[in-house]
């Protein structure tokens, strides 16, 4: 098992690669990349908005105020208004 | 040393596998590079109560420098991966040692939480990133085959590391106080990491030796050379253009937000219904115990049969498995779940270098290793805030779990749209002719 090749530097010529080439773009591997990006945001979204919107009640409620009058933070309205279920 | 190696060889019958190969060095050091890397980064939760106790910053703050250096570490990782291909592993992992050393000196005078964001979220981010990407496509190298034993026996150092690391630094913070702790685990950490990569070489040919399953008829593999950068900066090209180069990225992600809610959460949902602390934390201990057999099984299995398969399992009954939880009540529940789980479990992120020598062949791996760090390390980060988020929404743990469970899943799909495997999807690295010294 002992190599033949020393540690002198060698001078080699570059790969015969026949022309090998990929044409095909990778539309599988990274669509469903993205798709776990997007799907990872809109669950992110999802329980984002729900807490903003527990969080602007308990507060309204503390308050005595309705929902609507109460000052929220803009991180809250954000994700309350990007969610469509919030 | 070697002679009592070859006895065992003889004795045994290992001539295939021999234990006398310095390829055994190479993963025992990356072991230990990799219990040094990461162990910190398990202890994490050590460190909160002492922080808390001496500067008053609430552990959410503290929390944050956690997540800081999760990210950093998973945006630093296809960096690292690409410095261990142009420049060695090696180099590469005493850039990470300089750092570990800086972070831990800076962690231990930390006084003010922005520094402890610099310290601990920023330098040892880096840090960790330099020393745990390079050093497994470092490995990959020292075998032309049997990958899978290498890299299993590699994995099981992250169990172990974790497990003794926690033991140690709970006992100096005890004794010593948590500044003087990370001072000292700071200098023998670095003093252990600069020793054993004394011993490190980057590839087989690196130290006048031949990777470990070479076969007399073998051309040794273009390591080194006038055109080496210029060949691995084509064939990474070839690789961007799969769909398994992106799609592993997913699954590796994915996997990771699957197993990190768990981990993060098994404990505050022990507590919340009704174990008490020591109990809960056995659960964890239980997992990291058990996943043991599986992270040296998967990559072995995988390489006999099929990546893919090894993989779909371990994903699917990640997946499948922590519906038990939703139903753990008793002592008993949580660990039959630890047991059922963690066998899954260890064998979902062990396989990836093997699939990856599967699909690119000896093409070097840091680049392709790197980036699908990034996607662990992302879904690490986002796994760890999902318990405490869904917590503190709804008052339970059932919309964790079942967000766990989602990801791994759909994990264990995307694994099913990766290409067969059988087929190698980019040309042969170039092998140096032993004759003629030219590439074929």
């Amino acid at each position: 098992m002992k190599s033949t090749v020393s540690n002198q530097v060698v001078e080699i010529t570059p790969p015969n690669l026949d022309g090998f080439e990929i044409k095909r773009r990778p539309i599988m591997g990274f669509g469903l990349l993205m798709s776990s990006v997007f799907g990872t945001l809109a669950v992110l979204i999802y329980f984002g908005a729900w807490a903003s919107s527990d969080r602007i009640e308990n507060r309204a409620l503390a308050a005595g105020i309705y929902e609507a009058q109460a000052e929220n933070e803009w991180w809250e309205d954000g994700l309350v208004f990007a969610c469509p279920l919030h | 040393m070697r002679n009592l190696a070859l006895w065992f060889d003889r004795r045994f019958g290992l001539e295939e596998h021999t234990i006398s190969h310095y390829a055994w060095v190479i993963v025992a050091i990356a072991g230990v590079v990799q219990m040094v890397g990461a162990a910190i980064r398990m202890a994490f939760g050590v460190l909160v109560d002492p922080l808390v106790e001496t500067f008053g910053w609430t552990p959410g703050s503290i929390g944050l420098a956690y997540a800081l250096m999760s990210i950093v570490t998973a945006l630093a990782s296809p960096m690292a991966g690409y410095l261990g291909n142009r420049f060695g592993a090696r180099r590469t992992m005493m850039a990470g040692t300089v750092l570990f050393f800086t972070g831990m000196m800076w962690t231990s005078q930390t006084q003010q939480i922005w520094e402890l964001y610099g310290a601990y979220g920023i330098v040892f981010g880096v840090s960790q990133a330099f020393l745990l990407v390079p050093v497994v496509p470092a490995v990959a190298s020292w075998f032309r085959r049997h990958l899978g034993l290498g890299t299993g026996i590699m994995m099981v150092s992250w169990s172990l590391g974790p497990a003794l690391v926690v033991q140690v630094l709970a006992v100096l913070f005890e004794n010593v106080g948590w500044s003087q702790a990370f001072i000292i685990v700071g200098v023998a950490g670095t003093g252990t990491l600069i020793f054993i990569l004394f011993f490190f070489k980057n590839t087989p040919e690196d130290a006048g030796k031949v990777a470990y399953g070479t076969h007399e008829t073998d051309n040794p593999l273009m390591t080194s050379g006038n055109i080496f950068v210029s060949t691995q900066k084509e064939f990474q090209g070839f690789v961007y253009k799969t769909n398994a180069f992106w799609n592993l990225i997913n699954i590796h992600f994915l996997g990771c937000v699957g197993h990190a809610v768990i981990l993060v959460g098994i404990i505050p949902l022990g507590i919340s219904k009704g174990l008490g602390p020591l109990t809960a934390a056995g659960v964890l201990t239980t997992i990291s115990i058990v996943s043991v057999a599986t992270r040296f099984g998967a990559p072995v299995l995988a390489e006999r049969m099929s990546p893919k398969m090894v993989m779909f399992v371990s994903f699917f009954g990640q997946g499948v498995g922590v519906f038990l939880l939703l139903t753990a009540n008793t002592t008993l529940d949580f660990y039959i779940f630890a047991v059922v789980w963690a066998i899954p479990y260890g064998g979902e992120g062990t396989a990836f270098p093997v699939m990856i020598r599967k699909y690119f062949g000896h093409t070097p791996m840091g680049t392709t290793y790197g980036w699908q760090l990034l996607g662990a390390g992302l879904g690490m980060a986002l796994g760890g805030v999902i318990p405490g988020m869904v917590f503190d929404i709804t008052g339970t743990y059932t919309w964790a779990i079942i967000l766990s469970a989602v990801f791994s899943l759909a994990g264990s799909i995307a694994i099913l749209l990766l290409e067969n495997t059988k087929k190698q999807l980019i040309p042969n690295w170039p092998e140096i002719e032993k004759n003629l010294r030219t590439v074929k």
